[in-house]
């Protein structure tokens, strides 16, 4: 009974942190559109607060440069469970045009924290993205917020691999 | 106090009520246009290996030439496969695809063609924009014929409808290859000279190939060809001095030959660049071992680039002809070592 209510309230108010990793912020500026009337972000419950702590969606838009390897990572451990992350455009994939011979960027960002979307594109329609953020939020989040209640903590999921 | 009437009496309307509680975004808004230029799109029976898309392509992991198995029927296909995880959409591969039809499709920029003249004149006259420094002396040459020389959103454009092919903007442009004048006859010869005097340059750097093989990094190797033989021979293609000389200047600015040697005292049979070849040059044989044709070998760098014994050894020419007559002329040709990373 209190799952089911909880799911209802989960599902239909979504906040989303945007964490940009060191991209060129074609995809922050994608986001940004989806918060203009066009758009319009909040019809669908889902509110943009750029605050870790009170965040069930992390968007990763960057290649993920030298200093935010660990600062992701504690992003990621601030936000407070159940929480999904979505990665937007290629960059947190692939590196993308940054990854080049030589360069110091350290995607993909699946190799720091768990990544739960993708969506490819450089950078993605904001239809994409809400398309995105609308498939994998509420329906992940309600399952996440029973399994963490079995056990899994906090410093086990954000356990990243090492960079192949 | 009208107003506040009339917004009130705006307010209390049923459909205002109603859209302000069922607020939502037109669906054609959230559509993809069909301008909307998307990853593209492969058709594979048409490629021919040449590699120009994934020297195009500015993302490093989006696009690879790879090849499938030959079997016993037919030979195996080279084709791109395209990576979305790393393809931005620019959609360059498509541009560069030289294939008729195209093997890649991507947005619309690609059917655009360029205009042609439709003066009867020998030569097409064109500015590039690239290397225009926008001193408008070919403004100022061009006075008498109006409008053929214009200014156009900050860029020096010819109007190939009114020029009248004189040729002195060329004369007078101080920045050698900004006003550009192109042979607009003759095409099938210009082709077999520059196809002569590539083939002749690269069997002439060829001969040299054991000298060049042991080239340390900052040491470049340097070869004077004289170009009396090849004029003599682009002569009898066409006779006609000016194309020539036009044509060899083309090709000695602009042509960079990549160069690919093989040291195969050090190859170990590992086998490494067998399956990374794209276009199947390099076979593995029992008896023989590891060989590379160089007929099909496509100068992509892979397996100089895979090779963890420094068999293959890639290098870059760039060529200079001298200001000379054909007849006594050289071409200088300096060849140096690539600096592509190595595993």
């Amino acid at each position: 009974m209190l799952d089911s209510l909880k799911d209802v309230i989960r599902k239909s108010s979504i906040h989303v942190c945007l964490v940009s990793t060191g991209g060129c912020n074609g995809c922050d500026i994608e986001v940004v559109a989806l918060l203009s009337p066009r758009y319009d972000l909040e019809q669908y419950g889902i509110y943009v607060h750029n605050n870790p702590r009170e965040a069930d969606v992390i968007l990763i838009a960057g290649a993920v440069t030298e200093q935010w390897r660990e600062k992701l990572q504690r992003i990621y451990a601030k936000a407070p469970e159940p929480k999904v992350v979505v990665a937007v455009g290629n960059c947190p994939l692939s590196g993308d045009v940054f990854n080049q011979e030589g360069g110091s960027v350290y995607a993909p960002a699946s190799d720091f924290i768990p990544v739960d979307a993708e969506i490819s594109g450089c950078p993605p329609r904001p239809s994409e993205i809400l398309a995105a953020i609308l498939a994998v939020g509420p329906d992940a989040i309600a399952t996440k917020g029973r399994q963490a209640k079995g056990g899994h903590t906090v410093e086990e999921k954000a356990e990243g691999g090492e960079k192949v | 106090m009208s107003s506040v009437i009339w917004y009130l009496y705006e307010f209390a309307r049923k459909s205002w009520a109603e859209k302000f509680a069922d607020a939502k975004t037109d669906q054609e808004i959230m559509e993809t246009p069909s301008r909307f230029r998307d990853f593209p799109e492969v058709r594979k029976e048409y490629c021919i290996a040449c590699g120009a898309c994934t020297a195009a392509c500015p993302a490093p992991m989006a696009i690879k030439l790879v090849r499938t198995k030959d079997n016993t029927h037919e030979k195996g296909i080279t084709y791109p496969i395209i990576n979305n995880r790393g393809c931005i959409r620019c959609g360059f591969c498509a541009e560069v695809c030289p294939t008729e039809p195209k093997t890649l499709l991507c947005g619309e920029n690609h059917h655009i063609r360029e205009k042609f003249t439709i003066f009867p004149q020998e030569k097409l006259y064109v500015i590039d924009d690239y290397l225009c420094i926008r001193c408008k002396k070919c403004l100022e040459t061009c006075k008498n014929v109006a409008g053929a020389i214009s200014e156009v959103d900050k860029k020096m454009v010819i109007d190939q409808s009114k020029c009248i092919g004189c040729g002195d903007c060329v004369k007078n442009c101080p920045v050698k290859g900004a006003v550009k004048a192109i042979y607009v006859d003759h095409v099938e010869e210009q082709k077999s000279i520059i196809n002569l005097v590539v083939n002749t340059l690269e069997s002439r750097i060829d001969e040299d190939q054991d000298k060049i093989m042991f080239l340390e990094p900052p040491e470049v190797y340097k070869i004077d060809y004289p170009t009396y033989e090849l004029a003599q021979k682009a002569r009898e293609i066409i006779p006609q001095e000016d194309l020539i000389r036009d044509t060899f200047e083309k090709i000695t600015d602009r042509l960079k030959l990549r160069i690919l040697t093989w040291n195969e005292e050090k190859c170990t049979d590992c086998r490494l660049c067998v399956s990374e070849c794209p276009s199947g040059a390099i076979t593995y044989d029992e008896e023989e071992g590891v060989k590379r044709d160089p007929d099909k070998c496509l100068r992509c760098s892979i397996c100089y680039q895979t090779c963890p014994f420094d068999v293959p050894g890639y290098y870059l020419a760039r060529f200079q002809l001298t200001d000379d007559p054909l007849d006594e002329g050289l071409i200088q040709i300096t060849i140096k070592p690539s600096k592509l990373p190595t595993q």
